[in-house]
């Protein structure tokens, strides 16, 4: 579904000064795969999310992502290929003057999706996430926790085949963040790729999964069922 | 399809609404700068129907007598004078003008005011020969050679009495021109300008768009029509303008100023897809290169 083949990136500072985000990482994600990328910050994490929806390019190396090769895709091909990613913010990233049902539905709003597709895919959704009794309510009234159940539910709605989350945990408390993590495995569970990018070393290490930690730039471990640190 | 374009329109009233006083700044400035354009085309057209068909060809008119102030020229005469005109080394084109010809001619000439046509029959207006002359200069040769000529009523140099009215009116329809090119200008970096402010205030939910694969145009559209509903606005509001205010100067000058033609509310109507196609021309123009480095992917 992923496959970084020697993947470098870097990023200019001013004249002279250069940052190199990505060395030379290769990776493989598999279909249905759940996957951690975990690392300091600066280690590469971000870069490498952004590199997967094509809004950087690499500098080196080679780059699929469900079935299309990013160094040759086409730029107005673009938004076909972020149509089959779901993106999830650490900020929700809500819009605040449209309501849970309508941030959701804006997903499908603006691919061009028919009301009858929105009237029937969103209160699906929607109860997926467990929050079909919310629909009307504006972001400012949810909770954190349930204000990132929305942004799933909406990176969820149109079935893309990957599952991309910047810290999804990032600004939510202990427990909120169990309740989200159970989301993401159900949701990988219906065959869907999650790469899910985070600090959070509790939930790395409770569920067990496949655990990719990047250091400077360089993959320095990928354990199939891994944890947090070794010392951890 | 439907829903599509009712996402981008809804989007892009919005997008005015949220932003009144800039829109109407936008509103005003193609409007100024489109009324006067369109008063100096009007005025291209005015200088056009005065001069008439024979724009450069006439410079002297030689009206033959009807009876009226001398006894009516004999065939033979007019022969004989065409001949002579014609022979003229100073004389580049001689064209005849029956009295039918003339009448015809006046009433296209005055078919905005009826009033005036009214009191013209076929028999009112003199005979002529319309002379073209090699050098322009020359008219006095010409004049002193033909007046006494028999037959000839009068003659008159129409080039001269056209040139000045029409090099005044000429400075003026250029300096409009040159304004109006300047507003247009200013109108064209105001709508950039707001719509660079619309996309901004819009910035996250156009993030928003990017990452779950809007296309481009479905994101750049609601801007691009915010700016080209303004410029057509700002089009329909100078085109009210002249609409009404032309009429009205036409039919004073008319009052003032006798036997010159003037435009009437047909020409003004008929500026309409110049107004327009250059309001919504400079508005999405100015749209579209203002969001080409904002928005893209």
């Amino acid at each position: 579904m992923i496959t970084l083949r020697n993947v470098s990136k870097t990023y200019k500072r001013g004249e002279k000064g250069e940052v190199e985000a990505l060395k030379d990482v290769s990776l493989e994600v598999g279909k249905g795969e759940f996957v951690f990328i975990v690392g300091p910050s600066g280690s590469g994490k971000s870069t490498m999310m952004k590199l997967l929806t094509r809004e950087e390019r690499p500098d080196a190396g080679e780059l699929f992502v469900a079935g299309k090769n990013l160094s040759t895709l086409k730029p107005w091909k673009v938004p076909l290929l972020r149509r089959q990613i779901g993106y999830v913010f650490q900020d929700f990233k809500l819009l605040p003057n449209k309501t849970v049902a309508e941030n959701v539905a804006f997903a499908l709003e603006v691919i061009g999706k028919s009301r009858h597709v929105m009237q029937k895919r969103v209160p699906e959704v929607l109860e997926l996430v467990g929050l079909e009794e919310k629909s009307d309510a504006l972001p400012h009234e949810l909770s954190g926790g349930q204000q990132q159940r929305v942004s799933i539910a909406r990176a969820f709605v149109n079935a893309p085949r990957i599952l991309l989350c910047d810290e999804p945990t990032g600004n939510l408390d202990p427990q909120t963040s169990v309740g989200i993590m159970k989301l993401l495995d159900r949701i990988n569970r219906t065959g869907a790729t999650v790469v899910m990018a985070t600090h959070d070393q509790h939930i790395v290490d409770s569920m067990r999964r496949r655990v990719v930690e990047l250091e400077h730039g360089v993959v320095v471990r990928d354990q199939s069922r891994g944890v947090y640190g070794y010392a951890g | 399809m439907p829903a599509r374009w009712r996402y981008i329109l809804a989007e892009a009233l919005v997008g005015l609404r949220r932003n009144l006083l800039m829109t109407l700044a936008v509103i005003l400035s193609v409007a100024v700068s489109l009324t006067l354009l369109g008063a100096s085309l009007l005025l291209r057209d005015q200088v056009q129907l005065a001069t008439g068909q024979f724009e450069d060809q006439i410079q002297v008119s030689i009206f033959l007598c009807d009876g009226r102030l001398c006894p009516e020229i004999t065939p033979e005469q007019r022969a004989n004078l065409q001949g002579e005109l014609e022979g003229d080394p100073l004389v580049e084109l001689v064209i005849f003008e029956s009295k039918q010809e003339a009448y015809e001619n006046f009433k296209e000439a005055f078919k905005n005011d009826p009033e005036l046509v009214a009191t013209v029959t076929p028999d009112t207006l003199p005979a002529s020969f319309r002379v073209k002359l090699i050098n322009p200069e020359e008219y006095s040769i010409i004049k002193a050679r033909f007046e006494a000529w028999p037959g000839v009523e009068s003659i008159v140099d129409q080039g001269e009495v056209l040139e000045e009215i029409f090099s005044i009116i000429n400075v003026f329809q250029q300096g409009a021109i040159i304004v109006a090119v300047i507003q247009l200008i200013a109108a064209s970096v105001l709508i950039a300008n707001t719509i660079r402010v619309a996309a901004f205030a819009r910035r996250e939910q156009t993030s928003i768009m990017k990452l779950v694969g809007a296309s481009n145009w479905y994101i750049r559209l609601p801007f691009v029509l915010e700016g080209v509903i303004a410029g057509t606005i700002g089009a329909a509001v100078s085109w009210v303008l002249l609409l009404v205010a032309i009429p009205r100067v036409t039919s004073r000058l008319t009052d003032e100023i006798p036997f010159t033609p003037f435009i009437g509310l047909e020409e003004v109507i008929f500026i309409a897809p110049w107004l327009f196609g250059a309001g919504i021309l400079i508005a999405a123009t100015s749209s579209i290169v203002s969001l080409r480095r904002f928005l893209d992917v």
